[in-house]
């Protein structure tokens, strides 16, 4: 009895990156590319030397298509940044406010729920500044069609730099927290730059979903 | 008129937007030659072919975009393929203005090659 080989594939995530830092129309193209060649060298060279042709066609073609990006419309991706950076500049205190609202509302301190209240003082702060980063980053992306994930990349990139910046210029005021607990300042600082890009991709699976729905209910 | 008068008026005459990068240039070229089947897969595996440069699909896909915004080339979308995925090839084709772009980038070539001894040598 022979045992039928499984089908090769092309790299799921290679493609799904690709797909990323494309417009929907033009991921049908580069894709159907990538997937044509990638065959033709499984059939000529095998599956491993197709794999890592295709991981290095996706790195380049996505390194192409941010720089692209920026080439096309640079001042369109500026305003749309600029917009990223006041965000999170305003929206840097927001967590606090909101926990401190909520602390001060229920007063669970004040009752039996004071686990409740030591859950929310230790990781409330940082799960609302990671909710708030998302939607910042979806704000992005949705002012920046076609481009979400290098303008909310490009952002979480940038806005270490901005914010050490800031520290250096009007600093002080943020000093105590940052040298009493630093890991814990630098997790957070991560968190947000995560957060940023899943803002980008959630938008950007949207657009595609929508784009793909659009495309099979048309004539 | 001198050689460097000669190249300011060839600038002069060239209108900027017809003006083609070295890579836009091949791209154009290599689609022309590719006529009615140029899309991804052929136009890069032709520049491959000819100028032995790897090229990637991003790269050929961001000249061909910027090639069509300038108006120098069009596509279309073909049907899809099994091969491909049941994904669609988009086939490009050169525009009158992209034939005139090439015209003119030749021609400026010409001008500024015409005369030097270093070429005459090698070749």
């Amino acid at each position: 009895m022979t045992r039928e080989l499984p089908h090769p594939h092309p790299p799921r995530l290679a493609a799904w990156l690709v797909a990323l830092f494309t417009s929907a129309a033009q991921a049908e193209s580069i894709l159907g590319d990538l997937h044509e060649e990638f065959f033709d060298i499984v059939s000529k060279a095998g599956i491993a030397s197709a794999r890592r042709w295709y991981w290095r066609q996706s790195a380049e073609t996505i390194a192409h298509l941010a720089s692209a990006g920026f080439r096309v419309a640079p001042w369109a991706l500026a305003g749309v940044l600029l917009l990223g950076f006041l965000l999170r500049r305003f929206d840097f205190q927001l967590p606090e406010w909101i926990i401190v609202a909520i602390l001060r509302a229920q007063r669970p301190y004040s009752n039996l729920h004071y686990g409740f209240y030591v859950w929310l003082v230790t990781y409330g702060i940082p799960i609302v500044g990671v909710i708030q980063t998302v939607l910042i980053g979806c704000i992005v992306a949705a002012f920046a069609k076609g481009r979400e994930i290098v303008a909310t990349t490009t952002l979480s990139i940038v806005s270490p730099f901005a914010f050490l910046l800031h520290f250096l210029l009007v600093g002080g005021q943020w000093s105590n927290s940052i040298f009493i607990f630093p890991w814990r300042f630098l997790i957070i600082q991560v968190e947000n730059l995560v957060g940023l890009v899943i803002g980008g991709v959630l938008v950007r699976e949207f657009r595609s979903v929508v784009a793909r729905r659009f495309s099979r209910t048309s004539p | 008129m001198t050689q460097m008068h000669h190249f300011f008026y060839i600038v002069y005459i060239m209108p900027a937007r017809d003006y083609l990068g070295e890579f836009e240039h091949i791209v154009l070229l290599t689609v022309l030659r590719l006529d009615d089947q140029a899309y991804g897969v052929t136009v890069r595996r032709e520049i491959e072919a000819r100028t032995r440069r790897e090229v990637s699909i991003g790269a050929i896909y961001a000249t061909l975009d910027r090639l069509e915004a300038k108006g120098y080339v069009q596509s279309r979308v073909g049907g899809p393929t099994a091969e491909r995925g049941g994904r669609s090839k988009r086939f490009f084709r050169v525009t009158a203005q992209g034939v005139s772009a090439i015209k003119h980038t030749h021609r400026a070539l010409r001008s500024l090659t015409e005369g030097l001894a270093l070429l005459k040598t090698r070749s």
